[in-house]
C-alpha cells in the first residue's frame, strides 16, 4: 500500500511539474504549430477572433500564411454567395428596365393621355378576373379609366379601373366573366360584342350569321362603345364556331392581345367620362 | 496489446467528444467527455495510470483549446490524485457516489481552472451557464461512461 502510494505521489508530483513547465514556459515551435493544427482543424472558430494573433504568435510564417488562405478561402466563398444573388436581382432587374424602355418609348406614340402603374397584386382566387396597381386617386385615376397593356411593342386593351383608393386602384380584366367590350372586326368594321369567361380566352359574340369571320382576324375597340377608346386592339379570332339550331348568329374565340399572366406594367388611359356613364355608387359619392 | 487498445481509447474519448460538441451540443451545453473519461480512468485504474490517463486527456484538451497550454493536464493530474485519496475512503463503484464525484469534482476542476487563468494569463469572465450546468452533465456522463471502461477492463484489460 505504502508503494502504491509512494508511486501517487511521484506520479503527480511528475504529470504536475510537466503541466507547470508548459505553463510557465512556451513551448516550441513544433509544439505550437501541432496545436495550432489540431485545434484548426477541429474548431477552425476559435481563431477567428480578435486574440487570434496572440495564438500564432510563435507559429512559423508558411503556416500562418496556410491558415489566413483558409480563412481568406471561406471570407471569399460567403462573397460569391452573396455576389450569385445580387447578379441574380441585376439580370431581373436589367430585364425590367429593358421592358420599361420598349413601354416608354411606346407611350410616347400612344395618342391618348394617362398614367404608368404597376401590377403590385394578383389574387390566385380571381386569377383572371383582376388586379391591382400601384397607382389610385391620388395619382389622378378614375373608376372606367381604360387599363391598357403592351405586348409585342403594340397596345392592348388589359381592362378597366373598377375601383380607386388613395394609393392605389383594382382594374377589372377583360377576361373577368363579368366583363365585356363593344368591339369592330377588321377590315370592315362589324361591330360585335367580347365578353370575358373567366379563363385566358374571349368570347367573340353576336357576330350576324353572314359575316365572313376568318380565322386571325384583329379584333378592336369600337366607337360604339364609350367605355373604350376606339382603335385599341382586343384580340385575334382563334376559332369561329358555326351558328347554333336556334341562334341567327355565330360565335368565336379570342385570344386576347393582352396576355395577363406575363403583365407588369400597365398604361392607364384617362377618359373623363361624363358622370352619367359612372356606376351608380360613383355619382352618388360625386 | 494494452497500450494500443488504451491509445485507441484515449483518441475515441477525444473523437466522441469533438463529434458531440459539434452536432448534439444544446444551447452550446455539452457534458465534458474528457473530464469524464479522466474521472473514470481515476477510479478505475490504479494510481499512476489513472494520474497519467488524467494528464494526457487534460492535454488533449489543451491541444482543442486556445488559452493556456498545460492547465487542463494540470488540473485533471490533481483531479485524478484527488480521486485516488478519495476512493480509499469511499466507494466511487456505486453510480451515486460517481455523480456526487463528478459534480463536486466538475466544479473543483473549473474554479481551479479560472485559478490557474488568473495567475497564467489574463482572467476571463466566468460562463455562469457552463459553470451551472456542465457539472450536471458531466455528472449523467460519468456512470455511462464508468460502465463502458469497467466493460473494457474486464474482457481487454484496458486501465
Amino acid at each position: 500500500m505504502s508503494r502504491e502510494k509512494d508511486a501517487a505521489n511521484y506520479a503527480v508530483v511528475f504529470f504536475a511539474a510537466i503541466s507547470v513547465l508548459l505553463l510557465l514556459f512556451p513551448v516550441s515551435k513544433i509544439a505550437h504549430t501541432v496545436r495550432i493544427a489540431a485545434s484548426y482543424s477541429l474548431y477552425p472558430s476559435l481563431h477567428y477572433g480578435a486574440s487570434y494573433s496572440h495564438y500564432i504568435r510563435n507559429v512559423p510564417d508558411n503556416f500562418v500564411k496556410l491558415l489566413e488562405t483558409d480563412q481568406e478561402n471561406r471570407g471569399l466563398k460567403e462573397k460569391v454567395k452573396e455576389l450569385e444573388v445580387r447578379l441574380q436581382s441585376a439580370s431581373t432587374l436589367e430585364a425590367e428596365n429593358a421592358r420599361l424602355a420598349a413601354e416608354m418609348g411606346l407611350s410616347r406614340a400612344l395618342p391618348w393621355t394617362g398614367a404608368w402603374a404597376r401590377v403590385i397584386n394578383k389574387t390566385p382566387a380571381d386569377w383572371y378576373g383582376s388586379f391591382f396597381i400601384d397607382r389610385g386617386s391620388e395619382s389622378g385615376i378614375a373608376v372606367n379609366d381604360t387599363v391598357l397593356g403592351i405586348e409585342g411593342g403594340r397596345a392592348g386593351l388589359a381592362g378597366r379601373i373598377f375601383e380607386v383608393y388613395p394609393k392605389f386602384s383594382k382594374v377589372l380584366l377583360l377576361t373577368n366573366s363579368a366583363a365585356s367590350a363593344v368591339c369592330a372586326l377588321a377590315p370592315d368594321g362589324l361591330e360585335a360584342l367580347v365578353e370575358g369567361k373567366g379563363t385566358w380566352m374571349l368570347k367573340l359574340n353576336y357576330v350576324p350569321e353572314e359575316a365572313a369571320l376568318a380565322e386571325g382576324v384583329e379584333v378592336l375597340t369600337s366607337p360604339g362603345g364609350l367605355l373604350f377608346p376606339a382603335g385599341v386592339l382586343v384580340g385575334r379570332v382563334r376559332k369561329v364556331y358555326q351558328r347554333e339550331s336556334f341562334m341567327n348568329f355565330i360565335t368565336a374565340d379570342i385570344v386576347p392581345a393582352v396576355n395577363v399572366n406575363t403583365l407588369k406594367e400597365v398604361f392607364v388611359v384617362r377618359r373623363n367620362l361624363p358622370e352619367e356613364l359612372l356606376g351608380a355608387r360613383q355619382a352618388e359619392k360625386k | 496489446m494494452s497500450i494500443i487498445l488504451e491509445l485507441a481509447v484515449y483518441l475515441a474519448v477525444g473523437a466522441g467528444y469533438w463529434w458531440w460538441a459539434q452536432n448534439l451540443a444544446f444551447f452550446g451545453l455539452v457534458p465534458n467527455l474528457v473530464f469524464a473519461a479522466a474521472l473514470c480512468a481515476a477510479i478505475l485504474a490504479g494510481p499512476v495510470k489513472g494520474i497519467a490517463w488524467g494528464f494526457f486527456l487534460g492535454l488533449y484538451a489543451d491541444i482543442l483549446g486556445t488559452s493556456m497550454f498545460g492547465a487542463n493536464a494540470l488540473t485533471y493530474t490533481l483531479m485524478a490524485y484527488t480521486v485516488y485519496v478519495v476512493k480509499r475512503h469511499f466507494d466511487l463503484d456505486s453510480p451515486f457516489s460517481q455523480v456526487v464525484a463528478a459534480l463536486s469534482l466538475s466544479w473543483f476542476c473549473m474554479l481551479f481552472y479560472r485559478g490557474l487563468g488568473l495567475v497564467f494569463s489574463s482572467p476571463n469572465p466566468m460562463d455562469l451557464r457552463v459553470f451551472l450546468a456542465e457539472p450536471f452533465l458531466n455528472a449523467l456522463a460519468v456512470p455511462v461512461m464508468f460502465q463502458i471502461f469497467y466493460r473494457l477492463k474486464r474482457r481487454f484489460g484496458v486501465l
